[in-house]
């Protein structure tokens, strides 16, 4: 029975014009815009379909993945062992220096240790990919 | 454990411990509460840590160049070591919870007494060294909507506009307290907050300081007397001034409502003073409110 009735297009053409599309469900009002915007934002904070697939993954892939991400993680083992030796000879040397000020010109010693409100000027930008043409301005002076 | 078969019998023993294959050993079986479901093959996906590529729950973490955190560690971190440097500097103790006295035994067990002065417990001040150089761990924002009390679906775009500017899902808060005249009542959602850490944080703190603080003509910065006492900065931002986000900016007519944020550093600083340097440092403004 189903066949005969989608068999054809002209069965099809006159079982829509005899008969009401079904929709599951009760009949509701078309949504108002600002009805229609809240449901896309509740849709857009929803998690559903958001999560990319599993990869899958075939066994000499998963060697390569796990290859390069210990030598990743050998290369920033080393970095951050190398930067943290760099910081304590540093701090060893700012201590080292203070000593020797202290033995040599107290004054001096007292000025070094004094306590201020540091603030860092405001033109110190962080550093992005495409710097300005003229990188430097150096007779700049803050506006007043 | 078992016993040698006794061929007397003595009237500290049982029949039954003379038989063979019998234990004195009580069994210790089902002692520990094993779910049979969780152990199923379906769910052993579940065991692989976050950070295979074959968990489910896998995040690729190191997708972009961290501009921010790049620039604390190679140029910041050494300046701000050589700042907070204080010669000779010890661990200045914090407040913490006190006895009450050894002289009765009533005194022994009962719980610590609060701190002095301020109550509760503080942590120690160490002086500042090579290890523990001041930096931004993360940063919260909260957003509070009071229109939500009574409607609760007006909730959902103060949510999305805090997700759609830290690029992180941001979690519904709830009033924790009746309170009559502010229409509060428990359990009611009323606002949304979001912490952000790593990259998103990076990437608020440069949106934030060099395209939406830099157009707010009544910003003057961050007052000198913000923080709580701990090294944790907040300031906020007014719904007017919100709309500089350039996530914002771009869809205006889908945020009819916004909302102001209470923007939060979170730093291992172990006072304002530290921390507030180091967010100078980052290019926020401080000012000295009179």
């Amino acid at each position: 029975m189903f066949k005969t009735i989608w068999g054809s297009d002209k069965a099809v053409a006159s079982v829509a014009a005899t008969s009401k599309i079904f929709i599951r469900g009760k009949q509701k009002a078309a949504m108002t815009p600002s009805t229609q915007r809240i449901v896309n934002q509740l849709s857009a904070l929803s998690a559903s379909r958001k999560q990319p697939k599993l990869l899958s993954l075939c066994n000499e892939d998963l060697i390569k993945n796990r290859t390069i991400t210990n030598a990743w993680n050998v290369y920033k083992r080393k970095l951050f062992q190398k930067r943290d030796e760099q910081f304590e000879k540093q701090y060893n040397s700012i201590k080292n220096a203070m000593e020797d000020l202290k033995q040599t010109s107290p004054e001096l010693f007292e000025l070094a240790n004094a306590k201020e409100q540091k603030r860092f000027p405001l033109e110190m930008r962080i550093p992005t990919d495409f710097p300005p043409n003229q990188p430097w301005v150096y007779n700049y002076a803050p506006k007043k | 454990m078992s016993i040698a078969r006794q061929f007397v019998r003595q009237f500290s023993s049982t029949g039954v411990v003379g038989k063979p294959g019998y234990s004195t050993v009580e069994p210790v079986h089902h002692l520990v509460n094993i779910r049979k479901a969780a152990l199923k093959p379906k769910y052993q996906g579940l065991l692989i840590p976050k950070d295979d590529i074959r968990s489910v729950g896998f995040k690729p973490t190191e997708i972009d160049q961290d501009r921010v955190a790049e620039y604390y560690q190679n140029t910041l971190k050494s300046d701000l070591l050589l700042h907070n440097y204080e010669h000779g500097a010890q661990v200045i103790e914090g407040e913490k919870k006190r006895s009450w006295g050894t002289d009765s035994p009533y005194k022994l067990y009962r719980n610590l007494k609060k701190a002095k002065r301020v109550g509760r417990a503080t942590r120690d001040i160490h002086p500042i060294k090579h290890d523990n150089v001041p930096q931004l761990e993360s940063i919260y924002i909260q957003s509070y909507n009071k229109w939500a009390l009574e409607e609760s679906w007006l909730n959902i775009s103060t949510r999305l506009q805090l997700s759609q500017i830290t690029n992180v899902k941001a979690k519904q808060i709830y009033a924790k307290a009746n309170i009559l005249p502010w229409r509060l009542r428990e359990g009611k959602p009323c606002g949304a907050k979001v912490e952000i850490k790593g990259i998103d944080m990076s990437q608020f703190i440069t949106t934030l300081t060099e395209l939406v603080l830099p157009r707010i003509r009544t910003f003057k910065g961050i007052k000198n007397t913000s923080g709580d006492s701990n090294g944790n900065i907040t300031f906020g931002l007014d719904p007017d001034n919100l709309k500089y986000f350039p996530e914002i900016e771009s869809f205006q007519d889908l945020f009819p409502n916004l909302n102001g944020v209470h923007i939060t550093f979170k730093t291992t600083a172990r006072t304002d003073e530290q921390a507030r340097t180091l967010l100078s440092a980052l290019g926020l403004p401080f000012y000295d409110p009179n």
